[in-house]
């Protein structure tokens, strides 16, 4: 008798663990995670019946079906998120990888540091077998913002066609100009900047 | 000026590819005006298009602003808006996802203009200060959807 009461405090007590402590989330699941930096953004959920902020890594929220509110947030463990999640981060791309080439002022000629990326450029695109690649031009502030426009694209088009020369798929490539408007340093206007004449190249 | 410079990215911008296929595993579709594409990695993704994949299947994906967004299995998501010229700040990444699980990493739209990014749910909307997170939503959820707030 003795060991049947003894019996049903334990199944009792694991019923309790397994749906008060550790219960897998089975219904609407928003997981906020750290990113590959190490650090934590933000992600606030909301519907008409209430809001929550997550800003913990590996915080997350459930609404148990459509009309009720995001539930209080809790954290989930390791295993949980792969068992929920694991397909999906599983497929997350590798990250963008971008490539800056510097040019000798006013010109388009590239500084003979640049020109030793080209190899590591080719080796990249092939290797992640990418069909986006951005060339984006950039100027300093020295000459008026509407030349400069000029200047990025022509900077820009001149990488485009030397990658095309040497066997880059022209349908894979996209050239923009941002001008003088995103640079890396910020100057005063008609400022030399070195750092802020390059071309931007973004393998997807 | 700059402004008349940069009128040809807008007008096009609906017919502008706004990322491409880069994971791929089992059967997936692309849904585009009433087609049925089989998804294949380097394919390239527009505005309206919604993913769907079958029961092993997993797809990522790469914004044009280098944002990652990847599907799990029995999963069907809609790229709603995309808008990525900063020099015109015209920014926007609205996505929706009406079941199944998906994972995302934010991207330079998230980093310019965070209330500018927004995923949509049947039961709820998430906004995105910077950040990876995922999210998963279950088929029964689809029966009533929860109107725009």
């Amino acid at each position: 008798m003795n060991y049947l009461k003894l019996f049903f405090s334990g199944f009792f007590l694991l019923v309790l663990f397994s749906y008060g402590c550790c219960r897998l989330p089975e219904k609407n699941v928003f997981l906020l995670l750290p990113s590959p930096d190490g650090q934590t953004g933000k992600i606030v959920i909301t519907n008409p019946a209430g809001s929550q902020l997550l800003t913990q890594p590996n915080q997350a929220t459930e609404i148990s079906k459509a009309g009720e509110a995001p539930s209080t947030p809790f954290i989930m463990e390791e295993k949980q998120i792969r068992d929920l999640f694991g397909a999906a981060l599983d497929a997350q791309p590798l990250p963008a990888q971008q490539f800056l080439l510097y040019f000798k002022p006013g010109s388009t000629e590239l500084t003979d540091e640049s020109k030793k990326f080209f190899p590591e450029i080719f080796q990249t695109i092939k290797a992640r077998n990418s069909t986006d690649v951005s060339i984006i031009g950039h100027t300093d502030r020295v000459g008026t913002r509407e030349a400069n426009f000029k200047v990025g694209l022509t900077r820009a088009n001149f990488i485009k066609e030397t990658l095309i020369s040497s066997g880059l798929d022209p349908q894979i490539v996209e050239v923009l100009s941002h001008g003088e408007d995103n640079p890396l340093i910020q100057t005063e206007d008609g400022v030399p900047e070195p750092k802020n004449r390059r071309v931007e190249i973004t393998i997807r | 000026m700059a402004i008349l410079l940069w009128l040809p990215s807008l007008t096009q911008a609906e017919e502008w590819p706004v990322g491409s296929i880069r994971t791929l595993k089992g059967t997936a579709l692309v849904e585009r005006q009433n087609q049925k594409l089989a998804a294949k990695i380097g394919d390239k993704i527009f505005i309206g298009d919604t993913l769907k994949t079958d029961s092993e299947g997993s797809l990522g994906i790469i914004f044009k602003d280098n944002s990652l967004l990847s599907l799990g299995p029995n999963t069907i998501l809609t790229v709603k808006e995309f808008l990525f010229s900063p020099a015109e700040g015209k920014l926007s990444l609205v996505a929706r996802l009406l079941k199944g699980t998906m994972a995302s990493l934010s991207g330079i739209i998230a980093k310019l203009s965070p209330e500018s990014v927004r995923l949509e749910t049947p039961v709820g909307n998430v906004g995105i200060r910077g950040t990876k997170f995922a999210v998963k939503i279950q088929e029964s959820s689809m029966e009533s959807p929860q109107p725009d707030s």
